[in-house]
């Protein structure tokens, strides 16, 4: 997950690359997304990974949906 | 040790030194073999860390400063993952992924500053295919 200056700098990294054009967040949803991800403490012997119904939970509680965020 | 405390002192490593312990200091091969398996890391081809997400054990274009250490993300998400990890102000040092240009942004607290636009190229069902690349 690059950062970029704007979107037609998106399109032209994607042009470069011939990578279809995946999501982009604002560092606002990105930062959130951040949070939820990796702030628990993996040195906690209770720290797991996430199951993928939670996984799904946490996008959708972000706003992020449709086929780019599936996972199954 | 079992590998929960392996996995503990991988990141207690980490969040005080934005280092990654070698295997020969961690001294069980199997065990970051075993945490591999599960996810939790990505090694290289000699078998030592090379990605204990968020961080990097490799230098990348996402240097992470708090006020206490210095570290490398594998990516913006993970830059921004450090900051949330280390529950620490920081700031995030990268460059345009098009251009180069230099890039900066700022965790204070509970909000982030900075420009830019983050994009995900793979989608999320198929990032572990290819977990370097994502």
């Amino acid at each position: 997950m690059l950062l970029f200056r704007d979107e037609e700098h998106i399109d032209r990294w994607c042009g470069q690359w011939h990578l279809p054009r995946g999501a982009t967040l604002t560092l606002e949803t990105g930062w959130r997304l951040a949070q939820a991800w990796h702030g628990p403490d993996r040195r906690d012997p209770e720290w797991r990974r996430r199951t993928v119904e939670e996984t799904e939970e946490l996008f959708a509680s972000l706003g992020l949906g449709g086929d780019f965020w599936r996972l199954r | 040790m079992s590998d929960l405390e392996i996995r503990a002192r991988i990141y207690d490593a980490l969040l005080r030194t934005g280092r990654a312990p070698s295997a020969a200091e961690l001294g069980d091969r199997q065990a970051l073999q075993r945490l591999a398996a599960g996810r939790v890391l990505v090694l290289d081809d000699a078998g030592e860390i090379l990605m204990a997400p968020p961080f990097s054990a490799v230098p990348t274009p996402f240097l992470v400063h708090t006020p206490s250490i210095r570290a490398f993300g594998n990516c913006i998400w993970d830059a921004l993952g450090i900051a949330a990890m280390a529950k620490s102000d920081a700031h995030i040092e990268t460059s345009c992924g098009d251009c180069g240009a230099l890039m900066r942004v700022d965790v204070e607290g509970d909000t982030v500053k900075g420009g830019g636009i983050m994009h995900f190229a793979i989608p999320a069902r198929m990032w572990w295919q290819d977990i370097v690349f994502t």
